[in-house]
């Protein structure tokens, strides 16, 4: 793998592997999104993964939203 | 006592016939079908955000925002097989990442049959300027930046002639899709890559918005209305491609 970016590796990589175990991918209505998991065991939307401009009006996948029911994994 | 409650009763039923009623109305409504809330049209044009690092075949921290080729590559492919979907707008917000991802998601996009065109937004460093180039129509807003810069290797270095050659032909299939998608001249974009004095830690180039253009690397200085404008261009050619064809 070649890194071809101004940032130094300094600022890319770190040693915390718990940080990966956070974050995942999951779909939500048929939409995949990035999902982090929080302290509670609860999940926030990071970031909608989709090309259609209008899914992002939708304020159901709003990035921080929480996520309580309807998931699927 | 008595009194109270038939009032109490006489106002139950009232509030079950206000209920019944309600609900035979809801019922009336669904069945004629107009309790539908108005949608948004699908759009025809989509999108595809170029964020952070683009992330190749090693995981990268979270703490990154990062840009995924497994996630990209097979909305190209779905972009290009919907019959709905007539054009694609790229937004670049990148700092670079993997040659290798960066690569594969620019020839993606460079062999859609359907009309492309991107906007470079803050930044489009080292692998995004590939990716900015390889759609139909590129624009850079006029306070955007692009960083060229030659590929570099940190690390254990096993073997130094042979790693500078596999980094030369890296950095060549770079420079090659870049001058084969733009037009900037080979000459011009290794004097940008290979420039001193100006960046502080390396050699190289920024080229900012006007200057992009002036350098050929980007067709045009303009944001989301010129991209819009042009994407819409681009499809009305399209379409009449098609219709010629079918006659």
């Amino acid at each position: 793998m070649i890194h071809y970016t101004p940032l130094s590796d300094y600022d890319i990589i770190e040693d915390d592997l718990s940080s990966y175990e956070k974050h995942q991918t999951m779909t939500i209505d048929g939409k995949m999104c990035r999902v982090e998991q929080l302290d509670d065991g609860s999940y926030q939307l990071v970031q909608l993964l989709s090309t259609d401009p209008q899914d992002y009006l939708n304020q159901q996948y709003m990035p921080g939203t929480i996520l309580t029911n309807g998931l699927s994994t | 006592m008595g009194k109270e409650e038939t009032t109490k009763k006489g106002q139950d039923q009232e509030q079950e016939q206000d209920q019944n009623s309600q609900s035979s109305l809801m019922q009336k409504i669904q069945q004629l079908g107009q309790s539908n809330v108005p949608q948004a049209p699908d759009s025809n044009i989509h999108i595809l955000p170029i964020i952070g690092q683009v992330e190749g075949h090693v995981q990268l921290p979270p703490k990154n925002k990062t840009t995924k080729y497994e996630h990209l590559i097979p909305q190209i492919i779905a972009i290009e097989q919907n019959p709905k979907i007539e054009g694609v707008i790229v937004l670049l917000n990148t700092v670079g990442g993997d040659v290798e991802a960066g690569l594969a998601i620019s020839e993606m996009i460079a062999s859609l049959s359907k009309p492309s065109v991107s906007i470079v937004l803050g930044g489009g460093h080292s692998i995004g300027v590939p990716i900015a180039v390889a759609t139909d129509y590129s624009f850079i807003a006029e306070t955007a930046t692009m960083t060229i810069h030659p590929i570099r290797l940190t690390g254990l270095v096993i073997g130094v002639p042979q790693t500078f050659e596999y980094l030369d032909k890296m950095q060549e299939r770079v420079i090659n899709f870049v001058t084969h998608h733009s037009n900037v001249t080979e000459e011009k974009f290794k004097d940008l890559m290979f420039a001193k004095g100006n960046l502080t830690r390396d050699i190289g180039t920024n080229v900012i918005g006007d200057d992009a253009v002036e350098c050929g690397l980007i067709d045009a200085v303009g944001g989301v209305s010129h991209a819009m404008k042009k994407l819409n261009e681009l499809i009305g050619e399209n379409k009449q491609q098609d219709q010629q064809v079918i006659q």
